[in-house]
């Protein structure tokens, strides 16, 4: 009798499973699961992109609209259940705070003043390098080292460069090797960044910073956009006798035009959101001493009201944006019809 | 392996937004490649051949329809559940790896009890790599060969999984006129050593009527015409299959029926017994023409091309529909001096009539 | 007679030629005085370009007597490398501690970010799913957006996450870039579709095709991916400040700052530049190897870091 069981269930098995070997099987893994994950395998691919996105991306960009609308907003009153009244007025206190216009004064300077001078040079550098023959790519390669750099870490050494030490007496105890340089040419010592500096003085230690940090990519993207160039144009320029200050203007800078156009708008934006610079030279106070804030961004603003004034870091943040934005509308225009594709 | 294809329908969404609606590629494709044939779909471009390649292949599912492999229906089936081999038009050859690496990729994807030992799979790979003619060149990558070399990888890629079906999608559109010739012989080689049924896509007619032992003439998505490539040559089922075969390309020309006589610009040129009065298209291969002086269809002569077997003469004719009149005559044939018109007798077999509004096929007696 | 004739035909023609010598010799003069000008100029800039870094070495090598002389030396009377050793002891900077934090941070995040990149970047290139246009736009329209702007809410999201003070928090939020996803997608487009085609023939699983054809033929674009992530992880300084500034967790460039942030007093340069040395060194020798990928990645994105 067990033996009869035990056989029938071993023939039964042996159906089964020669039933689901064969197309059953296979038919049910093709149509059902195959098909149904075909059909949604690249959003289970987007999955976490998505997930993380929809976190750090998409939520914050809707919490920073309604926290800069709801008035004094702060995630301190938020946990206690205050309720906040809508209202601009984050955005009217920001616009009127005497440290928002110092932040914005500072970085509209420190962008007006860094973009035209490091694009300018740049260019030059970048037209040098493509009519040179010999250690273009050494000399490439220097022209690039900034780029990997850390800009704290290098702000340091320009601070080091920029420094002096005051003593007591009529001559500083100390200089740094700028002035050292400044002396040789007959010059008077500068107070560049120390307690007592001027505001200038401070302006173009950080321009000459920044300039210096923005170079590497600028030369990168324009030498770039010129060893494209069709060398056909200079020849038939060459043929015509062009001079080379018309091949330069007429034939170079309009074929030129689209990667000069997009060095100054990456250019306006970094510049908006300059702050590492300045902590590398001047440190967290971001002035010299004793006139703290002196040298504040609005990045920098932004900064130190995460935490503990929400609303008004949120008002300050959309602000910055609508800024970049508009200025990259105006660059984006006025590149339209000055480029030549 | 024979290969069914039952109402096959292929429907594709359009492209162009503002007009919606959708575009037919494939309309009810029914045809038997008969076992261990070399297939060939001829058309023009658009004309729905390369989808049909695809839907065999499994790549793109039919909207309606079935396709059998043998007795078995493979519709449903993913492409490497249905033992095809499919060589793409720009090869597609992985630019990564070695001509081994890439005729080996195939078998290493291989599950389960097809699984081979290594030795078997390099031990195929050399084999198919012989019969293509191609195993000196195991090492090199494929951006180091000819685009020739190149051709034969991706056949020998296709051939090492041993397949049920090989296609074959424009295989020598993109080798040069010389290549073309060589490879064309050498698929024809591969073909009949293996006996692998083979389908293969193109829009040069002459490719298809050198290696085809049938035919699959397209047009819109529809098939016009199937047979023996002599046998459609010869007996065309509608215009658009006479013009698109044949180099040099059928002559066309306005006509008439009166009186079961056949009359271009005028003249009688052919009797055409059992057709009904009736204004018509007539197509006249080039070899249809036989220079006669007494012949009804009087050409103005533009020009000679002597071209060693046989003279082909341009000429020019009012009624024509194609550019010019071209006709191949005999090598021993020659124009008298000055002689700006000739004549010509017509070869019953060599002329067809078509209705002007179908454009199908009006059949005389002989 | 006709010798006169020819002779002073021939005087003509060698002042011709002498005259067109002339012209090609000023020609050769102004283009050699250019060239010299050029490499002049080049060389001038360059000098500038490095001077920050020569000082930051040889600034390294003093002692605090000599780097306070009123007249500093140029190059270091003695070189001096106990500032590198002291670098490694210095209770304030904690550099070993700093240096494993960062790697750890970099590895890891740069590691995740590449398998949701690469996912991504195939899901966008090769798949095909309703609204996939719209959703590749949207992202690209973030890209706008300044990244400030998120931080403000994310330091709250993390803080109610609990995350505070984790390595976690160092590397999640900054997982997924569009810009890496939109690079990579790019690159992933130009692989012919008749590839992916022919794998499905073969029967390779999109993974496995993924693995070994997408990934080897979009290996450069990969690699700068890799190094530019390593970099934003090594360079990052206000995220890892707000959310994780304690001394299990600090990064490496916020150790630095903070390490020399003394007040007024007088800072030990010397020791200092050789802190910003060491820190500038793996950057260094990363550019060294692997310049070319740097500046393929740099020049298509203008993003540091």
């Amino acid at each position: 009798m067990g033996e009869k069981i035990k056989s029938f269930f071993a023939g039964l098995w042996q159906n089964i499973r020669t039933f689901f070997k064969k197309r059953v099987w296979q038919g049910f893994c093709v149509n059902v699961l195959y098909k149904k994950f075909d059909r949604y395998k690249a959003w289970i691919y987007l999955l976490p992109a998505i997930v993380l996105l929809m976190i750090f991306t998409v939520w914050p960009i809707f919490n920073t609209v309604r926290m800069s609308l709801l008035e004094g907003y702060t995630s301190m009153k938020a946990v206690r259940g205050v309720e906040f009244e809508l209202g601009i007025g984050n955005f009217t206190r920001v616009l009127k705070y005497k440290g928002f216009i110092n932040c914005l004064k500072n970085t509209v300077l420190l962008t007006v003043l860094t973009v035209p001078i490091s694009t300018f040079l740049a260019l030059l550098i970048a037209v040098c390098l493509n009519s040179i023959k010999w250690f273009s790519r050494a000399l490439q390669t220097i022209f690039f080292l900034p780029y990997v750099t850390n800009s704290i870490a290098i702000g340091m050494v320009f601070a080091a460069m920029f420094n002096m030490i005051l003593g007591g007496g009529v001559r500083p105890d100390f200089v740094g090797v700028v002035n050292i340089v400044i002396e040789a040419f007959g010059g008077d010592y500068i107070n560049w960044m120390n307690a007592g500096s001027e505001y200038w003085a401070n302006i173009v230690v950080m321009t000459v910073y920044i300039v210096w940090n923005a170079l590497p990519f600028k030369i990168l993207i324009l030498l770039g956009g010129l060893q494209s160039v069709n060398k056909q144009y200079y020849e038939a320029a060459k043929v015509d006798a062009t001079p080379r200050w018309r091949v330069f203007t007429r034939i170079t800078i309009p074929l030129l035009s689209p990667m000069l156009a997009y060095v100054i708008i990456t250019g306006f934006i970094g510049g908006f959101k300059e702050y590492s610079s300045i902590v590398g030279v001047f440190g967290e106070s971001m002035g010299p001493a004793g006139n703290h804030y002196a040298l504040d961004t609005m990045v920098g603003f932004i900064y130190r009201a995460i935490g503990n004034q929400e609303g008004t870091a949120s008002a300050a943040a959309l602000i910055l944006f609508a800024i970049i934005l508009v200025v990259t509308m105006i660059n984006l225009y006025v590149s339209k019809k000055k480029t030549h594709y | 392996m024979k290969v069914e294809l039952k109402n096959l329908t292929k429907i594709f969404p359009s492209r162009n937004k503002k007009v919606g609606g959708e575009v037919v590629a494939v309309n009810d494709f029914t045809f038997t490649i008969p076992d261990g044939k070399l297939v060939g779909l001829l058309g023009p471009s658009g004309c729905g051949k390369s989808t049909t390649l695809y839907m065999i292949s499994g790549l793109q599912k039919p909207s309606s329809g079935q396709i059998f492999f043998g007795d078995e229906d493979v519709t449903e089936l993913t492409p490497e559940n249905r033992g095809i081999g499919l060589v793409f038009q720009n090869y597609a050859l992985y630019p990564h790896m070695t001509v081994k690496q890439n005729i080996l990729f195939p078998l290493q994807n291989l599950r389960g009890e097809d699984r081979m030992p290594k030795e078997e799979m390099l031990e195929r790979a050399y084999r198919v790599a012989k019969l293509v003619q191609i195993d000196e060149l195991m090492d090199r990558k494929p951006s180091e060969l000819s685009g020739g070399q190149q051709q034969r990888v991706a056949i020998a890629r296709a051939l090492v999984k041993m397949p049920r079906v090989l296609l074959l999608d424009e295989p020598l559109s993109n080798l040069d006129a010389r290549l073309r010739l060589q490879t064309r012989e050498e698929i024809r080689r591969i073909q009949k050593e293996t006996g692998i049924t083979t389908i293969f896509v193109t829009h040069d007619q002459e490719e298809a009527m050198s290696i085809s032992d049938v035919i699959v003439v397209m047009k819109l998505g529809v098939v016009q015409q199937t047979g023996k490539p002599q046998q459609i040559y010869d007996d065309p089922c509608n215009l658009f299959v006479a013009k698109f075969l044949g180099t040099p390309p059928i002559n066309v020309f306005e006509g008439e029926v009166r009186a079961e006589k056949l009359y271009i610009g005028g003249a009688a040129v052919l009797d055409v017994p059992g057709v009904e009065d009736r204004a018509v298209y007539v197509g006249i291969r080039p070899e249809g023409f036989i220079p006669d002086a007494n012949g009804g269809l009087r050409c103005e002569v533009s020009g000679v091309d002597v071209m060693g077997r046989d003279v082909s003469i341009v000429s020019r004719h009012g009624a024509m529909l194609t550019p010019s009149v071209r006709s191949i005559v005999d090598a021993d044939y020659k124009l008298a001096e000055g002689q700006t018109e000739v004549a010509y007798a017509l070869k019953p077999h060599k002329v067809f009539l078509f209705a002007k509004d179908t454009e199908e096929r009006i059949y005389f007696g002989v | 007679m006709k010798d006169n004739v020819t002779g002073s035909s021939a005087s003509v023609k060698t002042m011709r030629e002498r005259d067109m010598q002339k012209v090609s010799a000023t020609q050769k003069i102004v283009k050699i005085c250019v060239q010299v000008a050029l490499y002049l100029f080049l060389g001038v800039m360059a000098l500038i370009i490095l001077f920050p870094f020569y000082w930051m070495l040889v600034s390294s090598v003093k002692t605090m007597p000599e780097y306070s002389q009123s007249i500093p030396s140029i190059i270091p009377h003695e070189w001096d490398f106990h500032n590198y050793v002291e670098v490694f002891q210095n209770e304030d900077l904690l550099l070993g501690q700093l240096f494993a934090n960062t790697l750890f941070v970099g590895v890891v995040s740069t590691a995740l970010s590449l398998v949701i990149t690469v996912l991504s970047a195939f899901a966008f290139a090769r798949l095909e799913f309703k609204g996939k246009n719209l959703l590749f736009a949207a992202l690209l329209a973030t890209m706008m957006i300044p990244g400030e702007l998120f931080t403000i809410t994310n330091f709250q999201t993390v803080h109610s996450f609990g995350w505070m003070h984790t390595f976690t928090v160092l590397i999640v939020p900054f997982l997924v870039s569009v810009f890496y996803i939109y690079l990579l997608k790019q690159n992933f487009q130009q692989v012919p579709n008749e590839l992916y085609l022919a794998a499905k023939v073969d029967g390779t699983t999109d993974l496995k095709y993924l693995w070994k054809v997408m990934i080897p033929l979009a290996l450069p674009t990969l690699i700068s991916i890799t190094i530019l992530k390593m970099m934003g992880s090594w360079n990052s300084y206000m995220w890892p400040r707000l959310v994780a500034n304690d001394d299990a967790h600090r990064l490496i460039t916020n150790g630095l700052r903070t390490a020399f942030t003394s007040a007024d007093g007088v800072t030990d340069v010397p020791l200092q530049m050789a802190a910003v040395a060491v820190v500038s060194a793996p950057l260094f020798l990363v550019f060294v190897f692997l310049r070319k990928y740097i500046m393929k990645g740099v020049s298509r994105s203008g993003i540091k870091g």
